[in-house]
């Protein structure tokens, strides 16, 4: 356990030796090489919680790319319903057709909503959709900004070094969920009077919120990553032939952070999706439009009368955010070996 | 040591100081006119240019902006008088202003959810470090078992969950539908009237935050002893003839708790935002649920004073998780 630390290169050569890798030494011509990234797949594509898992986030992400086409195949559509026709407000103001009082309704499949009577199953596809547009966006901003830090840290050192470090600490200083606490009533005092640019606005907020205070990780691990490996002979070799610093930022270093960056962006996915749930459930993130959270909290209300209605979006949450975390869990142990149980 | 301690609370003081800084020009830059919410407090939204026009007058945002930080400043350290519509308000030497809604001292309303926050995350950590230390340190002594194998992956399984569901679920059940004895009546009553009601007002959300948070430090500890059993000096000491217990807790636990007791110092934002969700979810008046009605009512002096007692908190426990890493790690110099 006690091993030292290893880079990505030795790793590969040492795999290749381990009964881990059986397909590097199969076959009959000369021992074919791959490259780490080749092997932690090679390891990952055996491992059968991670094929189930990223099965099923493959599973969420067609749904949210073809939210509008299945919506339309069924023949649900977002929006409020009728509520005068399709609730019982004689009664508790549950649906007349459908869950939870009636069976199964095959025009709205996952029931309609008590108050508004919109339809569940359109709610839950585009909910699906915004959730991984927010997580998709926030995930590729934040990789961006903290691989960007982390690089500039970690070669320029020095002062470059000092500042950035400084400024990774005082972000981590505060959670995000601080920050879109104090945004919140800023937009909505901005934009409530606008319906037409307000969802825009909300959605891309909160991507700035997430990435802003997403990215400290990333550059983290990349600084420590670009300390050790600014001392080895390649580089030196790069800087000794003259090659500019920025060619060798993106073409020495950049490919041997590649490792580090998949384990910690396949980390940041789930993170995001679940802050972006958790916000619009305390009414503070996506509050127009569709959002898994937001469904949840009016549900909340009818819990009692109406749980399916609370339980759709949430098995949509803890189903798609359980997965990607096995998954990255995975991918971690696929690309570095110390951590094997 | 000394020299290290100054230092890292000057750093700590820049930090607060900045972070105040940027909520207040956040506040002063972000609304379309920083008196605008509370010009539609006061006129039940018929806020006319005329009349907002003398809410910005009167509250100072015709001021150029680091003079009213300065104001602002002065009011934390000597305090300052504050007018707002017809009434003057005289606001003591920690003035955080006056919250818009209410029209009680920040400050007083701060100092009086307190308390319901603290119990929520004292009971939450000691719990969670109860619980997850020690299960960890059994894992790792049984490791590659069946038991540890099925305590790993159940554990990954339930920190893959979000809390707030967990939690939600929780209230849900226990409170709402089956409504359970005891465990069924959250809400806080502050400990001096009735020291029952307040243990099992708050016993579920404990529960919450201690399984959800165990989980994670079960992992830690777990990670931590592995590492720290197969050292040479754990070997030494099981040579010169020490008992099991006495290795594994004095020379093993010991090196492993330095990790896990940074997680816990930059935990401390996570279970500050845990509290936030445990206070929305059972419906608690704390310092979380007193901010996220600001939130909605857009009363913007509690959000600030929220934030900046957040990020104090945060300043705080980072340097005194360093402070203690020291202590209990004397490989580690502090430079």
């Amino acid at each position: 356990m006690s091993l030292p630390p290893v880079s990505s290169e030795t790793l590969g050569h040492l795999s290749d030796e381990a009964p881990q890798a059986p397909e590097a030494g199969k076959g009959k011509g000369p021992v074919k090489s791959q490259s780490p990234l080749q092997i932690a797949f090679g390891r990952l594509r055996r491992d059968k919680v991670a094929v189930a898992c990223a099965v099923i986030v493959l599973f969420f992400v067609l749904i949210a790319i073809f939210a509008g086409v299945i919506a339309n195949a069924v023949g649900v559509e977002t929006g409020p319903g009728s509520p005068a026709t399709e609730l019982d407000y004689l009664g508790d103001g549950m649906p007349l057709n459908g869950p939870p009082h009636y069976g199964f309704d095959p025009n709205h499949p996952f029931g309609i909503s008590p108050s508004t009577a919109e339809d569940n199953l359109a709610q839950w596809l585009y909910g699906c959709r915004t959730s991984l547009t927010v997580a998709a966006l926030s995930t590729i901003v934040a990789s961006l900004i903290g691989v960007t830090m982390g690089l500039l840290a970690g070669f320029l050192g020095g002062i470059a070094d000092r500042i950035i470090s400084f400024v990774t600490d005082l972000f981590l200083t505060l959670p995000y969920i601080l920050i879109a606490l104090i945004i919140a009533p800023i937009l909505n005092e901005r934009f409530a009077l606008k319906p037409d640019i307000y969802p825009q606005a909300q959605l891309w907020s909160l991507v700035a919120i997430l990435a802003g205070f997403g990215w400290m990780s990333v550059a983290r691990l990349v600084r420590g990553e670009v300390l050790s490996l600014r001392e080895r002979e390649f580089i030196l070799s790069a800087e000794v032939i003259g090659m500019p610093t920025r060619r060798i930022m993106l073409r020495e270093l950049l490919p041997n952070l590649v490792a580090p960056i998949v384990v910690a962006v396949s980390l940041m996915l789930p993170a995001f999706i679940a802050a972006e749930a958790a916000l619009a459930y305390l009414g503070i993130g996506i509050t127009q439009g569709e959002s898994w959270g937001q469904t949840i909290s009016q549900a909340t209300k009818y819990f009692k009368t109406y749980p399916l209605y609370l339980w759709e979006p949430l098995i949509g949450i803890v189903v798609l955010v359980v997965a990607l975390n096995l998954l990255g869990d995975a991918i971690r142990d696929a690309v570095d070996p110390k951590t094997r149980r | 040591m000394f020299a290290y301690i100054v230092k890292r609370l000057l750093i700590g003081v820049v930090t607060i100081v900045l972070v105040s800084m940027a909520i207040f020009a956040l506040f002063w830059y972000g609304p379309s006119s920083p008196a605008r919410p509370i010009c539609n407090q006061e006129t039940s939204n018929r806020c006319t240019p005329e009349r907002l026009e003398n809410f910005e007058e009167q509250l100072g945002y015709n001021n150029p902006i680091w003079s009213e930080y300065g104001a602002y400043v002065k009011g934390v350290f000597v305090g300052r008088t504050i007018e707002i519509g017809n009434s003057t308000i005289d606001c003591d030497a920690p003035c955080l202003g006056v919250s818009q809604r209410s029209r009680a001292l920040v400050w007083d309303e701060l100092i009086e959810r307190l308390p319901a926050t603290v119990s929520i995350a004292a009971g939450g950590a000691a719990l969670y470090l109860l619980l997850g230390v020690p299960i960890g340190v059994a894992a790792a002594r049984r490791r590659g078992s069946f038991a540890d194998k099925a305590l790993v992956s159940s554990f990954l399984f339930i920190s893959s969950v979000p809390y707030y569901l967990f939690a939600l679920l929780a209230w849900l059940y226990f409170t709402l539908i089956w409504d359970v004895p005891i465990l069924g009546s959250s809400g806080y009553t502050p400990p001096w009237e009735s020291p029952w009601d307040w243990f099992t007002g708050l016993l579920l959300p404990w529960i919450c935050l201690g399984i959800f948070g165990c989980t994670q430090y079960t992992r830690y500890t777990r990670g931590a002893m592995v590492e720290a059993l197969n050292e040479d000096y754990i070997r030494t000491a099981t040579a010169k003839g020490l008992g099991p217990r006495q290795v594994v807790y004095r020379h093993g636990l010991r090196a492993a708790l330095v990790p896990v007791i940074t997680i816990f110092g930059i935990d401390l934002g996570v279970l500050l935002a845990g509290t936030l969700f445990t206070e929305y979810i059972f419906d608690i008046q704390g310092i979380g649920r007193w901010g996220l009605s600001a939130t909605y009512s857009l009363d913007l002096p509690v959000v600030s004073a929220t934030v900046l007692f957040a990020a104090i908190i945060m300043v705080l426990s980072n340097i005194l998780v360093d402070v203690m890493y020291s202590a209990l790690d004397p490989r580690v110099r502090l430079a």
